[in-house]
């Protein structure tokens, strides 16, 4: 069984005649301890797709017309709202693209992890948990045993897991204010308190795209390392090739709300098979080569509720035919393990 | 009297956001324009009356009758296919009337009356509506305790309560934009010194300071006198709340590329503030205007309800809500607090219009 | 957060000095005083009228006489009230409780109903509470705080329920402490309702449009992704950062309060400060009308700089740098 599924999932935003359609058709698989990518263009669906991983987008405007969600086999899209709060953070959690956005700007650092640790992990500084047996903490405690040493075992918690995700001097940062940190500090804070809660899969909503460049490969060395210490699945999303090759196993390339290739990450470098992956990657600027082979992708990725008929990459693709503008392609199994969309893959 | 001045609120940029829901925002601007629509149709017909105010109504604010103090509305009424109106006597007692059954007259239209100046200027005396007959009048809103027909003072008001707002609002934002784009576009000392200015102004309580501007002026004024006092005084204190917001503006202005070119091209300091600084801010002083003429208005109306405004005979919203005050008076003749709600339909309509003024001017910033 | 203070604490004098001045200099420039009525007077002689004149250094320089002002109001000392003529402080301090009382009282309900209100607002958005919200927010932003104080009066004399206008009874004086106090709230109620009602409005849609600007920011949805319940989501992550931009009205609103008690207390015969600068006013008390301007600048000042300290404690961005 696989940790997350995705099948067929339909989303609109707006109900009835006024319905958008955000999602088409997406099916997705990930692994335990896989790292998969989505690659698209922004407005492309992927984030609307990884928020629908913990029911987190808001409905209404949103509308989920189809499909399933499997998350350890569960479908999401049918949960009660306790059962969600529990696999939000306890199975998936995430970091989103903006760090100084994401961290509440009015609380420390080191609480708002607590928040996390609170809810996921109530064993921690429970009696009976190593934390607690050890030490002086609960002899100190007197008459309200429990308290105390819960809260020096929520600080360690906290410190540790700083300490995991490379920042400096944790004791001292736990007091401080997200606005007191860099970015690439605050996104350190961020992935801490996604791994806080010990999740099976971490949702990586573009992480280093508002980050320095020097930063961002920092943050992505971290997310690897972490990857093979912790074990857990990654679904990184992004819109950027360049760094698909490090990180993934398999790659997922969305375009206008559907997936038009899935393929595992080597080989879809190596060999793209549908005209949208390969103008992606030529347009992905390489430290060595042609210069000149640089080209950007004509036109715009069309907005929701505007796509194009038939195959919706058609209007900006270089190989297009006749008949792509008439009927819109299925996702096929065209190699072992590679998927796409589009009958003319063959096409060089 | 406040003076807000709050920015538009911030917009959603998250990409779920501005995809989520064109049909939601559609709703709800069309909600928002038929509000807004709505406000700029009572505020047309509210300026109309008063600018034909003489001709609508159907006597001088002056005239008393002497016959009928405090006389409750007398309403026309339809009555063998036509409008008449009732006569009423006065029963022994205070201010006691009883319709006569059966003595009517007709109501007639554009029926020679009082005389008076339209537009100030052109000397009338046809009416609307009226009996042209002294014993059988119209008082759609009753009289007052000198037997004045307060619907007709309440239109004569209305030309004075009106218009102040507008010119107040005119001569402070013009003056608090002015002096609000010298301070941002100079800043440093300049700066400094206006805004320690309006820093000044605006932290003493407005009417407070009202008062004290007030007695700056000698009595005994004439009637056209009060009225530019009224307007200097309002714009006094108005200016300043306008000065803070548009030198913030001024000041992000001047860094901007368009005006570092004008000044490049050697253009001077007055040219680039008139033509490329303040030309940026003029949506949102519009917005900003509609929003706070009800201030200025209502600044009329405490000045001349406390007695130190518009002086009787004249009529104006304010000084027509002093005879309300008397207790006995209200509790016995309430439609004198008809000019209240004169107040508060005019104030509603510009709030209704201000409101989607800003949102209008809110989407042209998305 | 020490030095905050004090800067803010040092911003207020140089502050409430050119308040005053500026208030000396409008009362210098109007035309006759006090003495003037008295002057007229054939019973009272010029020699009196030059020596009371004297004696309040009338017949000074308006400078001159903010020296002497100034000096005494830094002795705690506010001058004589040649109208009432008995000491200005005692009956500013008077009137400056009952301002003081009307306005904290009025705020006090006016935020204790329109903070609930807009998060309620906000939280059932489109619904029918938040349509029923912004309609009373539109009547009561709209309506004139002149009418409403009427409208009170009048309610107040048709029903009996509420005394018609001042600050307490007749026989205030001849009251045990506890029907004393009960004496005073009773007058209190109706001119703090007024009040409150006219600034209500205005906190209520400010609330609503801050928390539904928080509820989008992206840490509510990262909240909500580490599986906080949706009340610990609002209350706590939105709320507490929906309350700062309304701690920065907080300043604007006591001006608006301190205007609106003007006009309450001179329709609803409160003894306030507005009822006083009027009384003094009419009577062309110079420096009475000064004094109590002051003051009410004082209540505002201060006002602004409880709300500075409000904000500083409750946003870290401002309290730490």
């Amino acid at each position: 069984m696989n940790l997350l599924e995705i099948k067929n999932l339909k989303m609109d935003f707006g109900k009835d005649a006024g319905a958008l359609r955000a999602i088409d058709d997406v099916s997705l698989a990930i692994g335990e301890g896989e790292t998969v990518c989505l690659v698209g263009e922004s407005g492309c669906g992927k984030t609307v797709t990884a928020l629908s991983i913990g029911k987190l987008v808001p409905t209404p405007p949103a509308h989920y017309v189809d499909g399933e969600i499997l998350l350890n086999g569960r479908d999401v899209l049918k949960m009660s709202s306790r059962q969600l709060r529990e696999i939000r953070g306890g199975v998936v959690s995430y970091v989103f693209q903006e760090p100084g956005a994401a961290l509440n700007p009015v609380f420390r650092i080191g609480n708002q992890i607590k928040e996390s640790l609170k809810l996921h992990r109530p064993d921690l500084g429970a009696p009976g948990t190593a934390s607690a047996r050890s030490g002086m903490a609960r002899h100190r405690a007197g008459a309200v045993p429990g308290a105390p040493s819960r809260r020096k075992a929520l600080d360690a918690e906290v410190i540790r897991l700083l300490k995991l995700v490379g920042i400096p001097a944790p004791e001292s940062r736990l007091r401080n204010y997200p606005f007191e940190m860099s970015g690439g500090m605050q996104q350190r804070v961020m992935i801490a308190m996604a791994l806080a809660s010990e999740p099976k899969l971490l949702v990586a909503d573009e992480p280093t795209t508002a980050l320095d460049v020097t930063i961002q490969a920092q943050i992505l060395d971290l997310l690897s390392d972490l990857k093979q210490r912790l074990g857990m699945a990654i679904l990184l999303i992004t819109h950027n090739l360049g760094i698909v090759g490090d990180m993934a196993d398999r790659v997922a390339v969305m375009y206008a709300g559907q997936i038009v290739e899935l393929s595992p990450a080597r080989e879809l470098l190596r060999r793209p098979l549908h005209p949208y992956t390969r103008a992606l990657m030529a347009s992905v600027p390489k430290l060595r080569g042609d210069a000149d082979r640089l080209s950007a992708i004509p036109g715009n990725v069309p907005r929701i509720g505007n796509f194009p008929p038939g195959c919706r990459f058609a209007p900006r693709c270089p190989m297009a035919k006749p008949e792509c503008s008439s009927k819109n392609p299925d996702l096929v199994e065209v190699e072992t393990g590679r998927f796409v969309r589009c009958p003319f893959w063959k096409t060089e | 009297m406040k003076l807000n001045m709050d920015a538009a609120t911030p917009t959603p940029t998250a990409e779920t956001q501005t995809a989520l829901s064109p049909w939601q925002l559609f709703r709800r601007r069309l909600r928002r324009r038929k509000i807004a629509m709505t406000g700029g149709v009572i505020l047309v017909f509210l300026y109309l009356a008063a600018l034909f105010a003489g001709f609508i109504a159907p006597y001088d604010y002056q005239r008393q009758d002497r016959a009928r103090f405090f006389h409750p509305p007398i309403w026309p009424r339809w009555e063998h296919f036509r409008l008449v109106v009732p006569r009423y006597e006065k029963l022994p007692g205070d201010f006691v009337y009883r319709e006569v059954p059966n003595d009517t007259r007709p109501l007639h239209f554009f029926i020679r009356g009082d005389k008076y100046r339209l537009f100030g200027l052109i000397p009338a005396s046809l009416h609307l509506f009226g009996t042209g007959d002294t014993n059988y009048p119209v008082y759609l809103l009753g009289t007052d305790q000198f037997g004045r027909c307060v619907f007709s003072r309440l239109l004569y008001g209305s030309q004075i309560s009106l218009s102040i707002g507008v010119i107040g609002i005119l001569l402070s934002f013009s003056f608090g934009m002015i002096i609000g784009g010298i301070a941002g576009y100079f800043a440093g000392a300049t700066d400094t010194v206006l805004m320690r200015l309006c820093e000044l102004i605006m932290s003493i309580p407005a009417l407070y300071l009202i008062i004290s501007l007030r007695g700056t002026f000698p009595p005994g004024m004439s009637s056209a006198q009060v009225y530019a006092m009224i307007v200097v005084i309002l714009s006094f204190i108005g200016w300043a709340g306008m000065a803070r917001v548009i030198r913030g503006m001024a000041l992000s202005l001047r860094e901007q590329p368009f005006v570092l070119a004008a000044r490049a091209l050697g253009q001077t300091h007055l040219k680039v503030i008139a033509r490329h600084i303040l030309p940026n801010t003029f949506s949102y002083v519009i917005v900003a205007a509609t929003l706070n003429v009800p201030y200025y208005i209502l600044g009329e109306v405490v000045l001349s309800f406390l007695g130190v405004g518009i002086q009787e005979p004249n009529a104006s919203w304010g000084n027509m809500l002093t005879a309300a005050q008397n207790t006995e008076y209200l509790k016995n003749f309430p439609w004198l607090l008809a000019p209240g709600a004169a107040i508060f339909v005019t104030v509603l309509a510009f709030n209704f219009l201000g409101d989607g003024l800003r949102d209008a001017a809110d989407t042209k910033a998305q | 957060m020490w030095s905050y203070v004090i800067k803010r604490l040092l911003h207020m004098v140089p502050l409430l000095l050119g308040v005053s001045l500026l208030t000396f200099l409008l009362m210098a420039l109007s035309p006759g005083n006090f003495f003037t009525a008295l002057q007229q007077n054939p019973q009272v002689s010029p020699e009196t009228v030059a020596r009371l004149k004297a004696q309040f250094h009338l017949d000074q320089p308006w400078y001159v006489q903010y020296v002497f002002w100034f000096k005494n109001v830094l002795s705690g000392n506010f001058g004589y009230s040649m109208a009432y003529h008995i000491p200005a402080t005692t009956l500013i301090v008077q009137r400056l409780w009952n301002t003081f009382l009307l306005s904290f009282a009025a705020m006090v309900v006016a935020w204790a109903v329109a903070v609930p209100l807009g998060v309620w607002a906000a939280v059932k958005k489109d619904s029918w509470v938040d349509h029923a919200c912004s309609f009373i927010a539109f009547v009561g932003l709209s309506i004139p705080d002149v009418l409403l104080s009427l409208l009170a009066l009048w309610f107040a004399a048709a029903t009996g329920w509420f005394p018609v206008g001042g600050a307490q009874s007749p026989l205030y004086d001849f009251m045990p402490p506890a029907q004393q106090f009960w004496d005073r709230v009773h007058h209190l109620l109706l001119p703090a309702l007024v009040l409150a009602a006219s600034s209500l409005a205005g906190i209520m849609r400010q609330m609503r449009s801050n928390l539904l600007d928080t509820l989008r920011a992206e840490y509510v949805t990262a909240a909500r992704a580490r599986g906080l319940g949706e009340g610990w989501v609002v209350y706590k992550h939105a709320l507490r950062n929906a309350i700062n931009p309304l701690l920065t009205i907080f300043g604007y609103s006591l001006a608006n309060l301190l205007s609106g008690a003007f006009i309450v207390e001179n329709i609803m015969a409160w003894p306030g400060l507005g009822r006083l600068t009027m009384e003094a006013f009419f009577a062309k008390d110079s420096y009475l009308v000064v004094d109590s301007v002051v003051m009410a600048t004082a209540l505002l000042v201060a006002g602004n700089f409880i709300a500075d300290l409000l904000l500083a404690w409750s946003d870290p961005r401002i309290r730490l740098k």
